[in-house]
């Protein structure tokens, strides 16, 4: 079993985003990169997969600050193979993109599995995963909660808005969008990151010219500007729920 | 002349021969029993003999086992321990001063040194040990069967071990008087206990033959009771009379409490967490060996008597039992086949959890086990496989990639500082004398800067020349370390470390007592450079004395004062704070539990990371009740940050907001500028 994991790095929201002077675009100088959340979820399934059955983790990162440090934490989980994607990012980069870059990559590693995030924060022309899917002509699955494989099929658990639960099957190859693994991605202490520094290495391989095309195209951006202002309702406790009902029933919807 | 006859009215040669024979006999069974029990400390454990400043050690002994200053604190139980553990001590000298007398002194000199008034010394002082062992058993005995504090164990081992101690002391007695009746010397009511009870027994020729067969009888009974005595002693709680001098003489006099254990590695550096048996110290072992299960440290436990799942001295026993259930067939080179140590009883993840690392029970132990660092190596493996509960994770997850347990960026660790007229200075950018290491909660919590401010302002109207390293404080990594998460305790002083290297400054000062503790006792030397290392009330306090910081207002409250564990019992800061309050013209109404006893908020150890799990009363609220019981006191004064928020949070669920106010130390002082 071979599973491969693209991630991506995402703006980390803890930091105060500035729009740069085109104003089309954020500061990167001001970014501080972080992994998109349901890519250490899609990690961490990956490595749950590898701990029940065996087989091999390789992730995927395109070269943004801080990307080593990504990598070596998967490593220190249990992935085998990591692999940084070199290429220049800096003037702009989308699932479109980053999806043709991939192709040839991870069709060259021959998978079984193609785990990645079902989204990302800043991604403006959709998930990456059904993207990767289409050029490498696998089926693709989003919103994935659980998988175990059988052969060469996968059962998938997706879940779907509402709380609503589907269960399906999958011929493998397949890619699939992890929105939550089994379990929540785990701890690894700093000191097994520090020794994994040591003893693993990180692979690089070129994206080559990038092909933005395809993707949305932003014409301004800029931080939410504040609406009117809310209003506070004081008063007992009573009262305010009253009042509450009633600019409810204003809005017609009691 | 009065002089001690050995054998006085036992003719027989044999019998002699017999009684010494069975009790050196019985003593190199004890002594056999009890080497194959120790032989597992160090079958099992890692073994790394300490032996440096032996005298110190020595006093230490003498200090906690002789003296028992510890066991002491506690007026009945010292009392009680004292007065039986003394007197045993007495007999034992004055068996062996008996046989010193006859069959070593005699045959060398060819004279005895027991007679004439050292030996009515000798009796008069072996027999009034009678009565004060029979108080020590008395007071032991109603509290074991009648009063039952929840703190023992109640094992019929306790009990059978108190009624054999009992039954030699009687019987020992007993062939006194029945001596004394037979011999009729002069001197008897120099052996009054024994005198007394002699008289007692009838008197007269015709008596005189019945006399010797009970005398005989007791003359046999008694060391046959001492050999019962000698050769169950191992597996009994009376092991300890073996084990606590031993433990106390190895437990390490240098290091200061507030200082936890590097984590153990082996030869190519590969730390060695606490997996099984075989991964602990073979001090740790003896710990257990060494409990005499008298549940001080369960009694002053704070998640104890929160209703959480942790007993220090569960944890200990449990260590203990698995130590004496798995160590006889213990293999330490097949790994695999050793049991887990977590998960056994008394030491579940729960129970490991909820420690906050308070030192209350380390603080309490009279024979110096030490709960906290085997509760925290196991925390380490735990960790280690990342088994800890999802907040924990976050928080950890956090400090590592912010620096904070709050997940703000550390550009806005000195945002309370922006608007501040005069602008604190950036110590990495200009000398300063005092480098103020602000804190976690000082810096990122919004209900709390407001006292950082004021403690600013203070430091300014003082004329301290200070400054903080904004952006390149990180947090100090003091419950990081108890968390047990090592690497990130490490990396967090490597980045301070290097903030220090890039300042110029005499002394680090800080508000918060976990940084105070981890910055003063666990900082590598060449980070803090010998430079003293102050909590915020040490430093009032000298500013103060010096005249340097002037109160001028008396504010006449009365309050309470809550010693912070990592402030008060971790490095016995007591007086710096009182000093300060009562130079605000506040009264100090103590608590209860003050000082080396105060409670622990229930915050530390990284549990104000954590779930909070199930509690029947929370340790601050308990805190906060105690106080309010107190006539009059209206303000609740603390000097740690996360004390703050822990009682202002207790005073609300408690619903006594109109009766307490909690005020941080400097805020009485501002108060009073």
């Amino acid at each position: 079993m071979k599973i491969v994991v693209p991630v991506q790095l995402v703006p980390d929201l803890v930091e105060e985003l500035v729009v740069d002077k085109s104003g089309k675009a954020l500061d990167l100088d001001t970014v501080r990169w972080i992994i998109s959340e349901p890519d250490d979820h899609a990690i961490e399934q990956a490595i749950l997969m590898k701990e029940k059955s065996g087989g091999e983790v390789i992730i995927l990162a395109p070269d943004f600050e801080g990307v080593d440090d990504v990598l070596f934490a998967a490593a220190a989980k249990g992935a085998d193979r990591l692999v940084k994607i070199t290429g220049d990012f800096e003037s702009g980069l989308n699932a479109h993109a980053l999806a043709r870059a991939l192709q040839p990559l991870v069709k060259d590693m021959n998978p079984d599995l193609v785990l990645t995030g079902v989204q990302t924060h800043n991604g403006l022309d959709g998930p990456i995963g059904a993207l990767l899917a289409e050029y490498l002509q696998m089926p693709y699955i989003g919103y994935v909660s659980g998988v175990s494989v059988q052969g060469n099929k996968a059962l998938i658990s997706k879940d779907y808005p509402g709380g609503l639960k589907a269960e399906m099957e999958v011929s493998l190859p397949a890619v699939l969008g992890v929105s939550s693994a089994e379990s929540a991605p785990r701890y690894v202490p700093i000191s097994k990151i520090r020794m994994v520094m040591k003893t693993s290495k990180v692979e690089e391989q070129d994206a080559g010219d990038l092909d933005l095309s395809g993707a949305a195209v932003v014409t301004r951006m800029s931080p939410p500007e504040s609406a009117e202002r809310a209003t506070m309702i004081t008063g007992k406790v009573d009262d305010v729920a009253a009042k509450i009902v009633a600019i409810i029933q204003e809005q017609g919807l009691l | 002349m009065p002089i001690r006859i050995d054998f006085w009215g036992i003719p027989w040669e044999w019998a002699h021969l017999l009684i010494y024979v069975t009790v050196i006999g019985a003593g190199v069974v004890m002594l056999v029993r009890f080497y194959l029990q120790a032989r597992l400390w160090w079958k099992a454990g890692q073994v790394k003999l300490c032996w440096d400043r032996p005298l110190l050690r020595l006093w230490r002994v003498i200090q906690y086992a002789g003296i028992q200053t510890r066991v002491l604190e506690q007026k009945y139980p010292g009392v009680m321990h004292i007065a039986i553990a003394g007197s045993f001590f007495i007999f034992f000298l004055g068996t062996a001063f008996a046989v010193l007398n006859t069959r070593i002194y005699e045959p060398i000199f060819k004279d005895v040194f027991l007679k004439g008034g050292i030996y009515l010394f000798y009796e008069v002082v072996l027999d009034l040990f009678v009565p004060v062992f029979l108080l020590g058993f008395a007071l032991a005995g109603y509290r074991r069967w009648v009063v039952k504090p929840k703190r023992l164990t109640l094992e019929p081992k306790f009990t059978w071990m108190l009624l054999l101690l009992l039954a030699i002391v009687v019987t020992g007695t007993l062939v006194e008087a029945y001596r004394l009746a037979l011999q009729k010397p002069e001197w008897a009511p120099w052996s009054p206990v024994g005198y007394l009870i002699s008289l007692l027994l009838p008197s007269g020729s015709a008596a005189e033959a019945g006399l010797y067969q009970v005398y005989y009888f007791l003359y046999g009974f008694h060391p046959l009771l001492v050999v019962v005595a000698f050769i169950l002693l191992p597996s009994t709680p009376l092991l300890h009379i073996f084990t606590t001098p031993i433990n106390i003489f190895f437990s390490d006099p240098a290091r200061p409490v507030g200082q936890l254990a590097a984590i153990p590695a082996d030869k190519e550096g590969i730390p060695i967490y606490s997996r099984t048996l075989c991964n602990l110290t073979w001090s740790q072992l003896l710990n257990g060996d060494a409990c005499t299960e008298c549940g001080r440290c369960q009694e002053a436990c704070p998640a104890y008597a929160a209703g959480q799942p942790l007993n220090p001295k569960q944890v200990i026993l449990g260590v203990r039992n698995v130590l004496h259930r798995d160590g006889p067939a213990l293999d330490c080179s097949q790994p695999d086949k050793v049991h887990e140590l977590v998960g056994e009883t008394g030491l579940t993840e729960e129970v490991l959890w909820s420690c906050t690392s308070c030192g209350a029970c380390v603080a309490e132990c009279p024979v110096l086990i030490e709960h906290i660092g085997t509760i925290v190596d196991l925390r380490r493996y735990l960790v280690s496989e990342g088994r800890l509960d999802a907040m924990a994770q976050d928080a950890l997850n956090n400090l590592g990639r912010y620096g904070n347990s709050f997940g703000q960026s550390e550009r806005a660790r000195a945002k309370w500082a922006q608007a501040f007229e005069p602008k604190i200075k950036d110590a990495r950018k200009e000398p300063v004398e005092y480098l103020w290491f602000v804190g976690d909660y000082a810096s990122y919590n919004p209900a709390l800067t407001d006292i950082t401010a004021k403690t600013a302002e203070v430091f300014q109207q003082a004329g301290v020349d200070f400054g903080i390293l904004y952006e390149g404080e990180r947090n100090a990594g003091n419950d990081v370390r108890r968390v047990g998460e090592e690497g990130l305790f490490e990396m967090l002083v490597e980045k301070n470390s290097m903030a220090f290297a890039k300042s110029e400054f005499k002394a680090i000062v800080t508000t918060d007592p976990h940084s105070y503790n981890t910055l003063k006792n666990e900082y590598p030397a060449d980070a803090v450079g010998g430079r003293p290392v102050l909590h915020y009330a040490e430093l009032l306090d000298q500013l103060i004395a010096s005249g340097k910081l002037r109160l001028t207002k008396k504010l006449g409250y009365k309050v309470t004062y809550h010693d912070p564990c990592y402030l008060g019992r971790y490095n016995n800061v007591y007086d710096a704070p009182r000093r300060v309050i009562q130079a605000t013209g506040c009264e100090i109404v103590e608590m209860p539990r003050c000082r080396k006893h105060a409670l622990c908020c229930g915050a530390g150890g990284g549990r104000i990371w954590m779930e909070e799990g199930e509690m029947k009363e929370r340790p601050s609220e308990s805190r906060i009740k105690e106080a309010v019981a107190l006539e009059g006191v209206q303000v609740f004064v603390v000097a740690c940050p996360k004390d703050t928020t822990m009682y202002r949070d207790a005073v609300k669920t408690t619903g006594h907001e109109d009766r307490l106010v909690v005020k941080d130390l400097i805020e009485l002082v501002y108060e009073a500028l």
